[in-house]
């Protein structure tokens, strides 16, 4: 087969090249010239004479040539591309005919790239959206956020003098910025809300280079202590909340009860970090400057590299700062140093694996699509045969005929990439609507034009690629036989239908790939599902108040509130136990503090006792239903002014106390308030707790008394029947007790498991979508192939059933097809998901990526699959009467 | 379209055209044969500079008004045969009388009967 001339063909390469249009204007004037010299010399000039008044008659024939040349050229360009444009024309509008008469194979075939197309879609709106798409601030690109890193623990947040250092002696930035993500209580308008905002120093909007929309932005000076607090808006929130009302600026609103001035408001695009709806500034206290500070890392910072400053420069500059920052003070920051990554590569760096994973899962599907299609088309080219054959005999070139078959597919596929994208509009929806909402930048995932452009390209490829296989198998026989043959010739078909194997055999392989990866996250997720959480989730229900310290100022107005609060909830009808505490699990609360034991500190510094700090009030473990394991818990003997005490988690007792014996052991933590450190002696062990996530080992923990330690952030927990116990009826409680309170995460037991499933959970649902939609058209194919080898094997089964075989066994033979073709899908498949599967592992909990279960069960569903695909045909076949079957075809 | 040729009896523009079309109106011819027949025809009056002719030959074809196939001479060459298209045949036409009339508009100036 010669691809170069098939392809000259295709797309209408000169007929007369450059350089056959040269040869032809050389030839052109030689001969001329020679028939002048001849006539002339048949006068009786002398030749050379006659050569020479030849050539001067003719005047300037290298200029002759050239311009000639060149026109000549650009009109057989035209010429070309004339009748390309009505070749181009017939074949669309022939194709639109053929199609249309044959409305049930356009349907399948214009519905399975509509599948395709629009699952690529979706998923690529969102790889575009949250991954490719730059930030939407002024160039995102030289965005960059400044980590502190340990050698033990990893990355951490900047503590304030760490960031005053960063900020003085770097080179690297135009500005480096500081913010930190916290809450506050609007109130004075409406209901009381708890507000999402950031902290953020004075040249935060200056270096995101947001300007406002109304009013102005923080400017030099207003981070400082002691400064008045300002607010600056997001529209959303003064469209929300203020009816974006046109004299925002100037005016006063409450945050945690105290006087706020608003003095900017700035488009959404400027919501960072995530879902900040209000921003006021750091003014750091003189207390968060000295150098003991140090030690608490919370502040996240900002920069922007200036102009020619590479990213790896940059990470230079900021670990040789942190380098002397370590030497000056080695007490507080030795075994700390920095570094920086891009905005982008923070925000969605830990969904670009994910993502990826969903986009391959996708390309898979779409591969199955391409094979599926290109099966219907090699079965309804081959159906074509005779009519291809009169075509070719009446004087259509191999490449016109090619080109007319690929017309078809292309038609046929952007057919189906329009409805494609139709249903990537819908699955784009869905996929950010399902999405857990921890995923970031979901306001940004849509289909843009670059999806669009991506879509269709995808299309257009989709119908060149299945198209042309078939086209070229079809074009490729010899005319005479076809014809004499009556496209009944086995030559063409035998090819075909090994290609369409060939085609069903991929599609199989494909769909067992991504089932196996369904498999996995299903086992998985199903792992996941069986994990106890260390609390009882059903009938447990909760939420949270923050005390603003205007109005809340010491311990014992914060502990007030609680007793009151946890009197009027425990008389709610349906309530069984009330309990306040500070952190719940499954939510990503952080707060580890070391402690030494006995006041004892630790001789080995790689055994730092440390632990996560929880507060609970007497009935919490009750209330969570966290088992107590020895000792006792919080009692009412455990309040304000009492010895304080202390219940840790097993997983504590464990790994710090021999034996897990830590009653009576006096543990103290560095940290404290009013001059006395939080601690106490160990009265109780209770059961481990998952803190953050299900799928996250549960940390050791230990439980102040919350009557000894009150907090300014509560949540309380209610046990009772949760269907009893509303919303409204709380709010009116907390309302009673302070009315400018606002309630918020208000949550029950089962919401906190299923948050903390929504990712993997997510993840799965999308997979499984793929590989069902794959394994269904691998099985459509299946029984595409059958049901046609069934057709073209009539008169050989009427023979066969003629000499004896029983309806058993020709429905065995049949089916022993289809189990043939899937088993050799599967050992391709199997192999190939062995491979790619450790690309899933970061997915997968508990559950080995060469997990033999799953693979035995796809191997199970695809046999099934395979063999309901051939039942219908194979029955067929078994039914036929020998003289029908014989007479038949 | 500029012509090259402006050293001799300077043809009118389209005068050309209107000479080769009539010459391929007798029948197929190759270039050399027209620049022969016009050279015979006008006793080399209108000495018609050959790449002119060839340039305005091809022209003729592009628009249709002519059309070539290449053949063997009768001395065995390869050459390029000329003749006229049914596009070339009106325009010939149309352009004769055209020409014709505006000779005799001319003359009725310069002779005055």
């Amino acid at each position: 087969m010669n691809i170069g001339r098939v392809f000259r063909r295709l797309i209408e390469l000169p007929t007369r090249s450059r350089h056959r249009i040269d040869r032809d204007l050389d030839d052109e004037v030689a001969f001329h010239l020679e028939m002048r010299v001849r006539d002339l010399t048949r006068l009786g000039v002398p030749e050379a004479d006659a050569r020479r008044q030849a050539t001067k008659e003719f005047g300037d024939a290298d200029r002759f040539k050239r311009v000639v040349g060149r026109e000549d050229r650009s009109a057989e360009r035209d010429r070309r591309l004339t009748r390309w444009m009505r070749d181009f024309s017939y074949d669309v509008r022939f194709a639109i005919r053929q199609v249309t008469r044959s409305p049930l194979f356009a349907t399948i075939a214009i519905l399975t790239v509509a599948i395709g197309i629009g699952a690529n879609t979706a998923i690529m709106s969102a790889v575009r959206g949250i991954i490719l798409r730059p930030l939407p601030f002024e160039s995102p690109e030289t965005l960059i956020r400044i980590y502190s890193r340990s050698d033990r623990l990893g990355p951490t947040a900047v503590s304030v003098p760490d960031f005053i250092d960063l900020r003085a002696q770097t080179v690297s930035f135009v500005g480096i910025a500081a913010w930190y993500a916290t809450t506050t209580n609007l109130s004075g308008v409406g209901e009381p809300e708890r507000l999402d905002i950031a902290r953020v120093s004075d040249n935060w909007f200056d270096l995101l280079g947001v300007r406002p929309k109304k009013g102005r932005t923080f400017v030099a000076g207003e981070d400082v202590f002691g400064t008045p607090v300002r607010a600056v808006l997001s529209e959303a929130l003064w469209q929300r909340r203020f009816g974006a009302d046109p004299n925002i600026i100037g005016r006063s609103l409450r945050l945690d009860g105290a006087p706020v001035e608003v003095i900017g408001v700035v488009a959404n695009t400027g919501t960072f970090p995530a879902g900040t709806e209000l921003w006021t500034t750091t003014r750091f206290s003189p207390d968060d400057l000295v150098s003991s500070s140090r030690g608490a890392r919370w502040l996240r910072v900002l920069s922007r590299l200036k102009p020619g400053v590479s990213l790896a420069q940059a990470n230079e500059d900021v670990a040789r700062v942190a380098r002397l920052v370590e030497q000056r003070d080695p007490g507080h920051n030795r075994g700390y140093t920095a570094f920086a990554v891009t905005l982008q590569e923070a925000i969605v760096g830990d969904y670009r694996r994910p993502l990826f994973i969903l986009l391959g899962a996708v390309a898979l599907v779409m591969l199955v699509v391409c094979a599926n299609v290109a099966g219907l088309m090699v079965a309804r080219t081959a159906a074509r045969d005779t009519e291809i054959a009169v075509r070719s005999a009446i004087g259509a070139g191999r490449g016109r005929i090619v080109r007319q078959l690929v017309t078809e597919s292309v038609v046929l596929a952007l057919a189906g990439g329009a409805l494609g994208l139709a249903l990537g509009v819908v699955g784009t929806w869905l996929l950010v609507h399902w999405a857990p909402p921890e995923i970031p930048r979901l306001d940004d995932v849509g289909i843009d034009r670059v999806v669009f452009a991506f879509s269709l390209g995808l299309a257009l490829v989709t119908g060149i690629a299945f198209g042309l296989a078939p086209a070229l198998q079809a074009s490729r026989h010899d005319v005479r036989t076809r014809l004499q043959t009556d496209g009944r010739g086995m030559a063409g078909r035998s090819g075909s239908v090994r290609l369409r194997r060939l085609l069903v055999v991929s599609e199989l392989a494909v769909a067992i790939v991504l089932l196996v990866g369904a498999g996995l996250l299903l086992r998985s997720f199903a792992n996941l599902q069986r994990v106890d959480p260390g609390f009882k989730p059903a009938g447990l229900t909760a939420f949270t108040v923050t005390l603003p310290e205007t109005r809340y100022p010491k311990d014992e107005d914060q502990g007030r509130f609680m007793e009151r609060a946890l009197a009027a909830l425990k008389a709610l009808p349906g309530v069984e136990h009330a309990a306040a505490s500070f952190g719940l699990p499954l939510t990503d609360t952080r707060f580890q503090l070391s402690f030494t034991i006995d006041r004892k500190a630790s001789t080995d510094p790689s055994f730092e006792p440390r632990g996560q700090v929880r507060v609970a009030s007497a009935d919490y473990f009750q209330s969570m239903g966290i088992p107590l394991v020895k000792g006792r818990t919080f009692g009412t003997q455990d309040r304000w002014g009492a010895p304080s005490v202390i219940v840790v988690s097993q997983e504590l007792a464990r790994r710090f106390f021999p034996n897990g014996d830590a009653i009576g052991h006096y543990i103290e933590t560095g940290w404290g308030r009013d001059g006395h450190k939080l601690g106490g002696e160990v009265v109780g062990i209770v059961g481990d707790v998952k803190q953050f996530g299900l799928s996250i080992d549960a940390p050791p923990a230990y439980y102040a008394a919350a009557e000894q330690w009150p907090t300014d952030e509560i949540t309380f927990a209610l046990r009772g029947n949760s269907e009893s116990i509303q919303l409204a009826s709380i709010r009116a409680i907390i309302r009673d007790i302070d009315a400018e309170l606002p309630i918020f995460d208000f949550t029950n037991g089962e919401s906190l498991v299923r948050a903390s499933l929504a990712q993997p959970r997510f993840y799965l649902l999308v997979i499984a979508a793929f590989a069902a939609a794959a394994l269904l058209l691998a099985v459509i194919g299946v029984y595409g192939i059958i049901a046609y080898t069934v057709r073209q094997r009539t008169r050989e089964i009427g023979v066969r059933m003629a000499l004896g075989a029983s309806a058993g066994k020709i429905l065995r033979m049949v089916v022993g097809e289809g189990v043939a073709l899937a088993a050799v899908g599967l050992g391709i498949g199997v192999s190939v998901a062995l491979a790619v599967t450790g690309e899933i592992r970061s997915l997968l909990f508990q559950v080995n990526e060469r997990d033999w279960v799953t693979l035995v069960a796809v191997a199970g569903v695809l046999v099934v699959a395979a063999v309901s695909a051939c039942l219908v045909p194979a029955r067929a076949a078994a039914r036929l009467g020998p003289q029908e079957a014989l007479r038949g075809d | 379209m500029a012509s090259g040729n402006d050293s001799t009896l300077s043809l009118l523009q389209g005068t050309l055209d209107l000479l080769i079309l009539q010459a391929l109106a007798w029948g197929q011819m190759h270039g050399y044969g027209i620049s022969r027949l016009i050279r015979e025809r006008t006793n080399e009056v209108l000495l018609v500079e050959d790449a002119a002719l060839y340039q305005a030959l091809h022209r003729l074809e592009r628009k249709g008004c002519i059309e070539a196939e290449w053949g063997v001479s009768d001395n065995n060459r390869r050459a390029k045969y000329y003749s006229l298209t049914t596009a070339g045949r009106r325009v010939l036409r149309r352009e004769a009388d055209e020409f014709r009339r505006y000779v005799g508009a001319i003359f009725a100036v310069l002779d005055p009967a």
